[in-house]
């Protein structure tokens, strides 16, 4: 569906994005991930053809950029805005008009789109009377509103509450169920870890790994177990698949050997005594992030770190 | 740069937000009042000034013309009592000093506006002085000059043994009517009405071409500042954007006018009718289509300009020191009329009108005063419009790569980087 082969961009001396590749399929949450001025909004921006890369290619729906493709895909930008002085409904006419679907198709969509966000009221409100949050539901529609195949969401729960933003992701699953792919852009890497199901890491203008997001966890997660246990603590220290156990206290940290699981770990802590808490430990995309830089020999910028 | 018929969505948008909004209402009436009051108000002012009574000591050293000049200063004012109030000094010629110093003291108690001196030798000589605290009432200085004239022409007239009237309807002189002859039709020229319509026009084409270029500008600018262009710019072009918000933009200033064209119209039937202002309307529909052209063909250019100007600036204050040149052509237009208008046909006339930045105005009041040759009007229509490409053409490059940049305005070196690269 969408597809970059090496792309380059450079910015006075600066290369913003270096020789990006990635494939996104359809009926796909995709996340883009990487700290500020990673060059997430530059690739975003050259997929959108509102800037063009300096090299490399970039195919959507296999055909190459055409002003007729961004017909079909739905832009939410990290910088929001919209037109403060018009009413809502125009407001969502015109924006879905200028992505070429006919101005009664657009009331009648953005109608319902605005019942579906609770805004029905809002209509012939103009946007500067409505608030933050309720802007942020607004332009999400017009993001979706001309029923985009590839829909590019640039930070989308920044500045939502919790409820808000539940009804987001809601609808991004919706959409992607329906074979919609959707790339989500955010330096919240934390966000996607539950919703998407690839990933893109990318770290000043470079890809650092690219995968689905199991693959990822599991090749990135370490052997660890946290458990609660009442119990002998000495007899997981003479086990020859553990390396390492430290004690905190109430709680004890167990490092596996490469041929013990987790499961195994809990067999035999069950027959020695009581489990009251086990938890397999995983690392957050967050962390495998700054491990994958720290390993390729990068830098991390303070605000991940 | 691509357009696609985007654009046109982009202009209704622009028109129809613009043309709602309450300001547009206001200022489509408020324009004419304002202009009309502009034109009238001051020379009403003039006429309207009330003047008030003059009382004034008149020395008349050996009571020269004293009877005469007074005679003929018997004005009145508005509720009939008389302009002037005079008190006769009299006093010698060594007397002088003495009587100026007490009248001095006079005016400064303000028991006298002013006085007048007339000296002994005022037939043969032509002198008088006037002494006032307020020099400024213009026309009753005028008058009281005037009657000081008749009172010793009079008088030297009656020493050559000659009677004033009589001689004044002798010498009374010939009046020249002048013709304009136009499209071998002689007309009856009025140059001063030639001049005011033209000066109404110019100022017209001046006001808007000036008012919508800078909101051109204004609302890229706002678009910039609210971020709305990253959500257009990926539903269509920058060139779409561009040419949709300033052919929006120029639909506003056409609308306007076509309001105001119709008030015109029907003020104009109404005036025939009653035949109050028969003749007062001097322009034709030439005149119009002409007005029409210029206005479009020069909004067209200075909206490419400022639209350039808009992209690459954040705030209104950025952008008044980049438009300051551009502005300053405008300007320019409206200094030079007197000079187009005594000599339309000139050198400067001329040059000037075929230079772009100068050529709506400049051309349009040399169309009104004097129509010059079919091909200067056919040349400096066509040079227009290719500046309008080619303005157009690097303002949509600048457009296309400022519209996005947001933080530090570019300098000039930068802006014509981009211009070689795009």
């Amino acid at each position: 569906m969408l597809e970059l082969k090496s792309i380059v961009k450079r910015y006075d001396g600066l290369t913003a994005v270096d020789s990006l590749s990635l494939v996104i399929e359809p009926g796909c949450i995709y996340g883009l991930l990487g700290p500020n001025g990673a060059g997430k909004t530059t690739t975003i921006r050259m997929i959108m053809g509102i800037i063009e890369p300096d090299e490399g290619e970039i195919r959507i729906f296999g055909e190459a950029f055409s002003e007729s493709v961004k017909e079909r895909i739905g832009y939410l930008p990290e910088e929001r805005g919209l037109y403060r002085r018009m009413k809502v409904l125009d407001l969502l006419v015109f924006l879905g008009e200028i992505k070429g679907i006919p101005a009664r198709t657009a009331s009648e969509r953005a109608g319902r789109w605005l019942e579906r966000v609770d805004l029905a009221g809002w209509a012939d409100k103009t946007v500067e009377s409505l608030s933050k949050g309720m802007q942020q539901k607004i332009q999400f529609i017009s993001t979706v509103l001309h029923d985009p195949q590839l829909v590019i969401l640039d930070e989308p729960f920044a500045g939502l509450d919790p409820i808000n933003t539940q009804l987001i992701k809601d609808i991004i699953i919706e959409m992607k169920e329906k074979g919609r792919a959707v790339v989500l852009s955010t330096h919240l890497m934390d966000q996607v870890e539950k919703l998407g199901e690839r990933i893109c890491l990318i770290n000043k203008g470079r890809k650092v790994l690219e995968g689905a997001i199991a693959d990822v966890k599991m090749q990135f997660s370490k052997n660890v177990v946290t458990m609660r246990f009442s119990g002998d603590r000495a007899v997981f220290e003479g086990h020859p698949g553990i390396e390492q156990v430290r004690d905190f206290g109430r709680e004890l940290s167990l490092t596996l050997g490469p041929d013990m699981k987790p499961n195994d770990v809990l067999r035999f802590a069950i027959d020695r005594g009581k489990v009251e808490k086990f938890e397999i430990g995983e690392m957050s995309l967050h962390d495998i992030f700054i491990a994958k830089v720290k390993e390729d020999g990068g830098e991390v910028d303070n605000e991940v770190s | 740069m691509r357009l696609t018929m985007k654009f046109l969505k982009v202009a209704r948008r622009e028109y129809l937000e613009r043309v709602k909004k309450k300001s547009f209402l206001v200022g489509t009436v408020l324009g004419p009042v304002l202009m009309g009051a502009m034109i009238i108000v001051p020379g009403m002012l003039f006429e309207l000034t009330p003047e008030s009574q003059v009382t004034m000591a008149v020395v008349d050293i050996e009571s020269a013309i004293y009877n005469e000049f007074t005679e003929s200063l018997q004005d009145t004012l508005d509720d009939g009592s008389s302009m002037f109030v005079f008190r006769h000094v009299r006093a010698s010629e060594g007397e002088i000093d003495q009587v100026k110093r007490s009248l001095n003291a006079e005016i400064e108690a303000d028991a006298i506006d002013g006085y007048l001196i007339i000296p002994g030798d005022i037939v043969s000589k032509g002198e008088a002085a006037y002494f006032g605290k307020r020099l400024g009432a213009v026309k009753t200085l005028e008058r009281v000059e005037r009657a000081l004239d008749q009172a010793v022409i009079g008088k030297r007239l009656a020493g050559e043994g000659m009677d004033y009237s009589k001689v004044k309807n002798m010498i009374r002189g010939v009046k020249l009517k002048t013709m304009r002859v136009s499209k071998g039709e002689e007309r009856k020229s009025d140059f001063e009405m030639i001049f005011i319509t033209t000066f109404v026009f110019i100022m017209m084409l001046y006001m808007t071409i000036l008012l919508w270029g800078v909101a051109v500008q204004r609302s890229i600018i706002e678009e910039k500042n609210n971020r709305v262009v990253e959500v257009l710019l990926s539903s269509l072009t920058s060139f779409d954007l561009m040419i949709g918000k300033i052919l929006g933009v120029g639909a506003v200033g056409l609308t306007q006018y076509a309001i105001w064209s119709i008030f015109a119209l029907l003020a104009s039937f109404y005036a025939l009718s009653t035949g109050t202002f028969a003749g007062a309307v001097s322009f034709t529909w030439v005149t119009l289509a002409y007005f029409a052209l210029f206005y479009v063909l020069g909004f067209l250019f200075y909206a490419s300009l400022f639209a350039g100007i808009g992209s690459v600036c954040n705030s209104d204050q950025e952008a008044q020191q980049l438009q300051t040149p551009v502005v300053m052509c405008l300007v320019f237009t409206i200094l030079v009329p007197m000079a187009v208008i005594q000599n339309p046909d000139g050198t400067f006339a001329t040059v000037v009108s075929l230079i772009p930045f100068f050529t709506p105005i400049v051309m349009f009041m040399r169309i009104n005063v004097l129509m010059p040759p079919a091909w200067q009007i056919v040349l400096s229509v066509a040079i227009l419009i290719m500046s309008i490409y080619v303005a157009g053409k690097l303002a949509a490059k600048i457009f296309h790569i400022g519209v996005l940049m947001y933080g530090k305005r570019p300098s000039v070196r930068e802006i014509f980087k981009w211009l070689k690269r795009a």
